[in-house]
C-alpha cells in the first residue's frame, strides 16, 4: 500500500505547491511595501496558461516537446519520496533517488533550452548546469550529516531520527548549510532571481524562454513542486523537534520557511555568478562542521 | 564439458577471423562480411561459454600450444566468465556495427584492420582466461601491441602516430610493473601457475611492493590519474568500433587484473591499501570528468569520461579492500559488486556512445562538436541511442548507471564502519560529495555533448548534409542501449551473476544483495527499508507523466503556432547558438587551478574597423599533468641522453676499450681481490 500513499502524497504536494509559491510572493510584496498579487494568484496564472495556445520554434525537435512532461513527472516522482507521511517511501527510493530524480528533470530542461538554438536559452542552460554542479556536493554533504547519524539513506528513518532528537549545534550548522542549498536549488536571490526578465541575470527564466501556453504552465508548476520538495526536506530532515502535533506542525513550519525565504530574498542582493561558488563553499564547510560536531 | 568445448571453438573462430583476411583481401566487401561475421559468431560463443561456466561451474582447459615453459593452462572461473561475458556482449555489438562502419575503410587497409580486430578480441579473451604467468604476460603484450596497431591504423594523420607512440610507451611502462609484481609472487611461490601464487608466501615488505606495482601497472592500463595521459589520445585515434572495444573492454582487463591480485593472490592487506586506492579513485573521477566537460572533440570527450568511470569503479574496489581489511565481508561484497556492476554498465553505455560518435563522424566527417548541430533530425535513431546512454552515464534513474552509482554511494555511506573516528567520517563524506560532483559534471558534460551535437541548427555544411547511419550500426547501438534499460529496471539479474562471481573469494560475502524482489535493491546491511525499487520509480515517473498529460489537455488541445525563434528582428542563424566552449566556460573559470585555460580573441585588423570584422576565439587548455609531471620527466630523460652521448661517441675502438675495462674489473673482482 506504500505506493498508493506515496502517490496521494505526491498529488497533495503538487496541489499545494503553487500556494506556497503564492505565499512567498505575497510576503515579499508586503516587505517591499506593495499590496502584491493574491495568495492564490499562482493558481490563476497556471489556469490561464493551461488555456492558452502556444508558439513553437521551427528549430525544435521532440526533445523540446516532451521535456515539460518529463520535468513534471520527475517532480511528482520526487514528491512521492518526501517523508511527509512518514516512511511511505520506504523500499521505493531514498535520498540519492530523490536527488537524481530532480537531476533527471534538470537534464531534460537544459537540453530543451539548447534545442531552440537561441543564445538566451543556451546561456540559461549553461548557467543552470554550472550551479547544479556546485550545488550537488553541497546538497549531498548536508544530507550526509543526517544520513551518517541515521546509518541509512532511507528518508523516513532519517526523518524519524531527526524529529526525535534534541536540538544541537550540529543541527544548527546542518540547517544553515541546507538552507543555502535550498536557495540555490530553487533559483532564488542571491543565486538566481525568479522575477527577472533581464537576459543578463536570468537562469531558470532563460531556459524556459521559448516555452509558452500549456507547456510553460507545466514547467512553472513543476518548479513550484520542486521548491516545496526542498522546503519539506528542510523542515523534515534539518529542524528537529515538534512544536505542534502532526500535520499542523508541518503546515506551520512550511509557512515559516516560506516567510524566511521571502525575507532573505528582500534583504539581499543577487550575487555575481562567480561569487556563487564561495556561497556554496560556505554550505559545504558548515556541513563538515556539523559532521565534526555530531 | 560444453563450456570447455565452446572455449576452444571461440579461440578457433577468432583465429580463423585473423587468417580469413589473407584469403579475402582482394575484395573489401567480402573481407568486411566474412571477418566480422566470424568475430560476431566468436563473440556469441564467448557469451555462451560464460553462461555455461556460470551454470556448470569452473572449467580448466589446456591450450595445445607447446612452449618452452610447458603447456599453457587456462582456467575459467566465475570471475573470468564474468569478464568473458563483457567481451562477448560488447564484441558482438561492435562486430555488427563494423559491417556498416567498415565501409569507410574500403580504401584504407580494411583486411589489416579486420584481421587485427579479430586478433584484438582473441588477445582480450586470452587475458581473461589464461592461468599461467608467462601466458598472461604474452596475452597482455599481444593485446597492447595489437591495439597499438589499431590506434595507428590511420597513420597518415600525424596526430594518430603520436597518440600511438605515447600509448605504446605508457603501456610498456605499466607492463614492467605488472611483470615485477608477478615475478615477486612467483619467486615466493616457486611456481608460475596462478593457483600457486599466494601473498602469504612472501614477506610483508614484498607484499606491499607487489601492491604498489599492481596499482601502477594495471593503473596505467586502466587510465588512472596521473597515468591516464595516453588514454584521451589513443582512444579517439582508433576506428570507432575499436574505440568502443578499447574503452568498453580493454580498460577492464586492468580491473580484472586488480581483482585477481587483490581478491585472490595477495589476500587481505592493511587498511592503507584500500584508502590509497580510494584517494586515487576520487582524483581520477573528478579530473577525468572535468577534462571531459571542457573537451570539444567528441571522441576525446568520451575517452576522458572513461577515465572518470574507471575512477568510480576503483572507488568500489578501494572501499571493498578497506572492508576486507577490517573483516566486514558483507560490505566488502557489496563494494566489489558495485565496482563490477559499473564495469558492465560502463562497457555498455560507453560502447554505444563511441559507436554513436563513429556514426556522427561517418555522417558529418568531423569529431568537433562545435561544427555539428541539428543531427537529431537527420539521424533520429542514433540520437535516441546516444541520449539513452548519455542518461545512463550521467547516472540518472531509471537507467543502469544509476544502479551502480547508487550502490557505490551506499558503500561509501557505510565506510565509517571501517574507518572509524572523525577522520573516517569526514573522509567518507568528502568522497560522497566529490562523487556527487562527478555525477553532476558528467550530467553537464553529456547535456553539452548531446545538446550541441544533436540539437538546434546545424553549424556547418557537413552537419546539414548528414544522413542516418547504416542499419547494422543502428542495430548494434540499439541492442546495447536496450541492455542499459534492462539492467536499470532489473538489477537482480546482474546482482545474481555478481554474487556468483564473487562467491569463492575469501573475505567476501556477496549473497546479501540478491535475496529480494526482482525489481528491488536492498540496503547493504540487509535492512529491508534501506533499499530502492527500480520498477516503482518507473511507475511513479509514468504516473507523473500521465498527470502532466492530463493537465496539458484539461482545457482541450490548444493550437500550436510555428514560428522562428525571436532574435530581436535578425534572421536567426547558427552563429547565435550557444557553443560547447561557452557551455563549459564557467566551469573552466571556477576550476582554473586544474584546467589552466587560456582564452584568446583575435580580431582580424585588416578588415574595415566598422563592419565585416572577423573575430576568432580560441581556448587553449594546459593540462596539469602534462605540464607539471610528464614534461619535466621528458626533459630529464633528454638531458640524461645528452650526457650519455658524451661517452657513446660511436667509435668502435672506444667501445672495445670499455669492454676490456669491464672484463678486467670483473676478473679482478671474481678472484676475490
Amino acid at each position: 500500500m506504500n505506493i498508493v500513499l506515496s502517490v496521494i502524497q505526491a498529488l497533495g504536494v503538487v496541489l499545494l505547491a503553487p500556494l506556497v509559491a503564492g505565499v512567498i510572493k505575497t510576503v515579499k510584496a508586503r516587505l517591499q511595501n506593495r499590496r502584491g498579487p493574491k495568495v492564490f494568484q499562482v493558481y490563476f496564472d497556471l489556469i490561464k496558461l493551461l488555456n492558452k495556445d502556444s508558439v513553437m520554434s521551427t528549430t525544435v525537435s521532440w526533445i523540446f516537446k516532451i521535456t515539460p512532461f518529463i520535468y513534471f513527472a520527475s517532480g511528482i516522482a520526487a514528491a512521492a519520496l518526501v517523508p511527509v507521511v512518514t516512511n511511505t517511501s520506504s523500499g521505493i527510493g531514498d535520498v540519492f533517488t530523490l536527488i537524481y530524480l530532480l537531476a533527471l528533470g534538470r537534464f531534460f530542461l537544459v537540453l530543451a533550452s539548447l534545442d531552440a538554438g537561441s543564445a538566451f536559452g543556451g546561456m540559461g542552460g549553461a548557467r543552470e548546469m554550472f550551479i547544479a554542479i556546485l550545488v550537488e556536493p553541497a546538497l549531498l554533504l548536508s544530507m550526509m550529516t543526517v544520513a551518517f547519524k541515521a546509518q541509512t539513506t532511507n528518508l523516513g528513518i532519517m526523518a524519524i531520527m531527526v524529529q526525535s532528537s534534541p536540538l544541537s549545534l550540529a543541527y544548527v550548522f546542518a540547517a544553515i548549510a541546507f538552507f543555502i542549498v535550498l536557495i540555490a536549488e530553487t533559483g532564488r536571490i542571491p543565486v538566481d532571481n525568479p522575477d527577472t526578465h533581464l537576459e543578463l541575470t536570468m537562469i531558470h527564466e532563460g531556459m524556459t524562454l521559448e516555452y509558452s501556453g500549456r507547456k510553460l504552465a507545466l514547467i512553472f508548476w513543476a518548479a513550484a513542486v520542486k521548491q516545496l520538495i526542498m522546503i519539506l526536506l528542510f523542515i523534515l530532515l534539518f529542524l528537529p523537534g515538534n512544536v505542534f502535533d502532526g500535520a499542523i506542525d508541518i503546515v506551520i513550519k512550511v509557512l515559516l520557511v516560506a516567510m524566511v525565504i521571502a525575507i532573505a530574498e528582500t534583504s539581499t542582493n543577487k550575487l555575481r555568478l562567480f561569487k556563487v561558488p564561495d556561497f556554496l563553499a560556505v554550505s559545504c564547510l558548515l556541513s563538515l562542521l556539523a559532521l565534526v560536531a555530531q | 564439458m560444453i563450456a570447455g568445448d565452446l572455449y576452444y571453438l571461440m579461440l578457433l573462430l577468432f583465429s580463423a577471423g585473423v587468417v580469413s583476411v589473407l584469403f579475402t583481401r582482394s575484395n573489401a566487401k567480402l573481407t568486411n562480411y566474412i571477418a566480422h561475421s566470424i568475430a560476431l559468431v566468436g563473440s556469441i560463443t564467448a557469451i555462451l561459454c560464460a553462461i555455461f561456466v556460470f551454470v556448470q561451474g569452473k572449467v580448466d582447459v589446456v591450450l595445445p600450444v607447446a612452449l618452452p615453459f610447458g603447456p599453457i593452462g587456462g582456467s575459467i572461473d566465475y570471475l573470468s566468465a564474468y569478464f568473458l561475458l563483457i567481451v562477448g556482449v560488447v564484441g558482438a555489438a561492435t562486430s555488427i556495427y563494423a559491417y556498416g562502419y567498415s565501409q569507410e575503410y574500403y580504401n584504407c587497409r580494411l583486411p589489416l584492420m579486420a584481421g587485427l580486430y579479430n586478433a584484438f578480441l582473441l588477445s582480450m579473451v586470452l587475458v581473461f582466461t589464461v592461468s599461467h604467468v608467462v601466458a598472461f604476460i604474452i596475452a597482455w603484450e599481444a593485446m597492447s601491441v595489437i591495439s597499438f596497431f589499431l590506434v595507428n591504423h590511420e597513420y597518415e594523420k600525424k596526430v594518430n602516430t603520436r597518440a600511438a607512440y605515447i600509448y605504446i610507451v605508457m603501456t610498456h611502462l605499466g607492463t614492467i610493473f605488472i611483470i615485477t609484481a608477478f615475478l615477486l609472487l612467483a619467486i615466493g611461490a616457486g611456481s608460475m601457475e596462478f593457483s600457486q601464487l599466494k601473498g602469504s608466501l612472501v614477506s610483508e615488505t614484498s607484499r606491499n611492493i607487489i601492491f604498489v606495482c599492481v596499482l601502477i601497472g594495471f593503473g596505467t592500463k586502466a587510465g588512472m590519474v596521473p597515468l591516464h595521459i595516453w588514454l584521451p589520445r589513443a582512444h579517439p585515434a582508433a576506428p570507432s568500433h575499436v574505440s568502443a572495444l578499447m574503452s568498453g573492454v580493454m580498460l577492464k582487463t586492468a580491473i580484472y587484473g586488480m581483482c585477481r591480485f587483490f581478491l585472490e593472490f595477495l589476500g587481505t592487506g592493511p587498511v592503507w591499501w584500500g584508502t590509497l586506492i580510494l584517494v586515487l579513485a576520487i582524483i581520477t573521477a573528478v579530473i577525468g570528468v572535468l577534462f571531459a566537460f571542457i573537451e570539444h572533440d567528441i571522441k576525446r570527450l568520451l575517452a576522458y569520461s572513461s577515465v572518470e568511470n574507471i575512477g568510480i569503479i576503483l572507488l568500489g574496489i578501494g572501499a571493498g579492500m578497506v572492508f576486507m581489511s577490517t573483516q566486514q565481508p558483507v560490505l566488502a561484497g557489496v563494494a566489489f559488486s558495485a565496482a563490477l556492476y559499473h564495469v558492465f554498465n560502463h562497457a555498455l553505455f560507453k560502447s554505444v556512445l563511441f559507436m554513436g560518435a563513429g556514426a556522427v563522424l561517418q555522417a558529418a566527417h568531423t569529431k568537433n562538436i562545435e561544427q555539428l548541430g541539428g543531427l537529431i533530425k537527420k539521424m533520429p535513431y542514433t540520437a535516441v541511442f546516444f541520449l539513452v546512454s548519455s542518461l545512463a552515464i550521467a547516472a540518472l534513474p531509471p537507467l543502469n548507471g544509476f544502479i551502480s552509482e547508487w550502490l557505490t554511494f551506499q558503500v561509501l555511506l557505510f565506510l565509517p564502519q571501517a574507518l572509524v573516528g572523525i577522520t573516517g567520517k569526514v573522509f567518507s563524506a568528502l568522497l560522497i560529495a566529490l562523487l556527487g560532483l562527478t555525477g553532476a559534471l558528467a550530467a553537464a558534460c553529456f547535456v553539452g555533448a548531446f545538446g550541441i551535437a544533436f540539437l538546434a541548427k546545424p553549424r556547418s555544411k557537413q552537419a546539414t548534409e548528414a544522413i542516418e547511419a547504416a542499419p547494422p550500426m543502428l542495430v548494434a547501438m540499439g541492442i546495447l542501449a536496450g541492455l542499459c534499460i534492462v539492467l536499470g529496471l532489473w538489477p537482480r539479474a546482474m546482482l545474481t551473476i555478481l554474487s556468483q562471481t564473487l562467491m569463492n573469494f575469501p573475505g567476501i560475502d556477496s549473497m546479501g544483495l540478491v535475496s529480494h524482489d526482482w525489481y528491488a535493491l536492498a540496503s547493504p546491511t540487509g535492512q529491508s527499508d534501506g533499499g530502492i525499487s527500480t520498477a516503482t520509480i518507473i511507475l511513479l515517473l509514468l504516473s507523473g507523466a500521465i498527470v502532466a498529460i492530463l493537465l496539458h489537455s484539461i482545457f482541450g488541445k490548444g493550437k500550436v503556432a510555428v514560428g522562428e525563434v525571436w532574435t530581436c528582428g535578425i534572421v536567426p542563424n547558427y552563429h547565435m547558438e550557444y557553443t560547447a566552449t561557452g557551455f563549459s566556460k564557467s566551469i573552466r573559470m571556477v576550476f582554473k587551478s586544474i584546467v589552466h585555460s587560456h582564452d584568446e580573441t583575435v580580431v582580424n585588423a585588416n578588415d574595415n574597423q566598422y563592419h565585416g570584422r572577423k573575430l576568432f576565439y580560441h581556448v587553449r587548455v594546459r593540462y596539469l599533468f602534462d605540464t607539471a609531471l610528464y614534461r619535466p620527466i621528458n626533459k630529464a630523460i633528454i638531458r640524461t641522453a645528452h650526457f650519455m652521448k658524451s661517452i657513446q661517441t660511436g667509435s668502435v675502438q672506444l667501445y672495445v676499450g670499455y669492454i676490456m675495462v669491464v672484463t678486467v674489473v670483473i676478473l679482478i673482482w671474481s678472484t676475490g681481490w
